[in-house]
């Protein structure tokens, strides 16, 4: 996704070192009026729980989250388990919204309909992408 | 040199220019020192000050300048190197540096102990860097940086006052608001 991003003009992509940056970068870059989404896996989501919490939330900062689930069927690193199940508990207990895309059915509607609601009611939003839809990462 | 008096002169010298300021008593003393609409207050995202300058640096052709800390830019020095990666001309990065954690008790941080973020900031690539010790070598710097291509990344050596600013209100959403309709948005 991000090379298809890459050479698409229409797109500025940022490589972040972590992923708690990349939200704070696209939270400027929303505070100057664009939009920015941000591409993660579930451990990254890991480190981006206190930036969530106190600036996007608190601020009302809708970023869409893409966020590749580990731990899912045909894990094979027992260390990406934990926190790919915990991805979503916790966005919950966060009370931000999500949707798990795990079969390219109505895909389009399903993400333009997500995008619309995230800005709608201007909060963060996750949409968890599972190996059902992409095929996952191979050992 | 002392951070309050500092901000009052900064502000002095940017005229409509936008700021993101750290948590804690650097948003307090950018309010008290001239509440604007073009200042992005944050309130808590440890680490995240430059970050967000950034993403403001990339959205708009302003020089933006972030008022960063060194206890917090220690919680997130890779930053510095996507700062230094994407390269935005407009950026002046200002990093208060009282050598210590005063939010949390006045701990000593690590640039008491020789981490000099100056040179972290070359070490990543960035060239345009200075380390001020009073408001006139500040004034200076940030005359430099206002006129010249950056990214900028300026280390202000700083004392804490014995009396803290008043908290500035807490308000995250309409601090947002008000930056985001300076932009019309």
């Amino acid at each position: 996704m991000t090379s298809l991003m890459e050479r698409d003009g229409y797109f500025h992509v940022v490589s972040a070192t972590r992923e708690e940056e990349a939200l704070g970068i696209a939270s400027g870059a929303y505070a100057a009026g664009r939009n920015a989404a941000v591409f993660m896996q579930s451990s990254g989501f890991g480190n981006c729980v206190n930036a969530l919490a106190s600036l996007c939330l608190p601020a009302r900062v809708p970023i869409p989250m893409f966020i590749n689930l580990r731990g899912e069927v045909g894990e094979f690193n027992i260390a990406q388990v934990a926190m790919g199940r915990s991805t979503r508990p916790i966005l919950d207990t966060l009370g931000i919204q999500h949707y798990t895309l795990d079969t390219d059915d109505r895909l389009g509607l399903r993400v333009s309909g997500a995008l619309k609601l995230c800005y709608a009611s201007r909060q963060p939003l996750a949409l968890c992408l599972t190996p059902m839809l992409h095929g996952g990462k191979l050992a | 040199m002392h951070r309050f008096s500092a901000t009052k002169r900064l502000l002095d010298l940017i005229g409509d220019l936008p700021v993101v300021s750290n948590l804690g008593p650097t948003t307090d003393e950018l309010w008290h020192a001239g509440h604007r609409d073009r200042n992005f207050y944050t309130y808590g995202s440890m680490g995240l000050c430059s970050s967000i300058a950034l993403g403001v640096a990339l959205s708009t052709d302003d020089k933006v300048i972030s008022l960063d800390g060194d206890g917090s830019l220690l919680m997130n020095m890779g930053a510095i190197a996507t700062i230094s990666r994407e390269s935005p001309a407009n950026l002046i990065v200002v990093v208060w540096d009282n050598e210590q954690w005063a939010q949390t008790g006045n701990q000593a941080s690590h640039t008491a102990f020789g981490t000099d973020l100056a040179r972290v900031a070359e070490g990543c690539g960035i060239e345009k860097t200075a380390t001020v010790t009073d408001e006139e070598e500040l004034e200076s710097a940030l005359m430099q940086a206002l006129e010249q291509d950056g990214p900028w990344f300026i280390v202000a050596k700083i004392r804490e006052e014995a009396e803290s600013m008043p908290v500035a209100p807490n308000e995250p959403e309409l601090t947002l608001h008000r930056f985001r309709a300076s932009y019309g948005a």
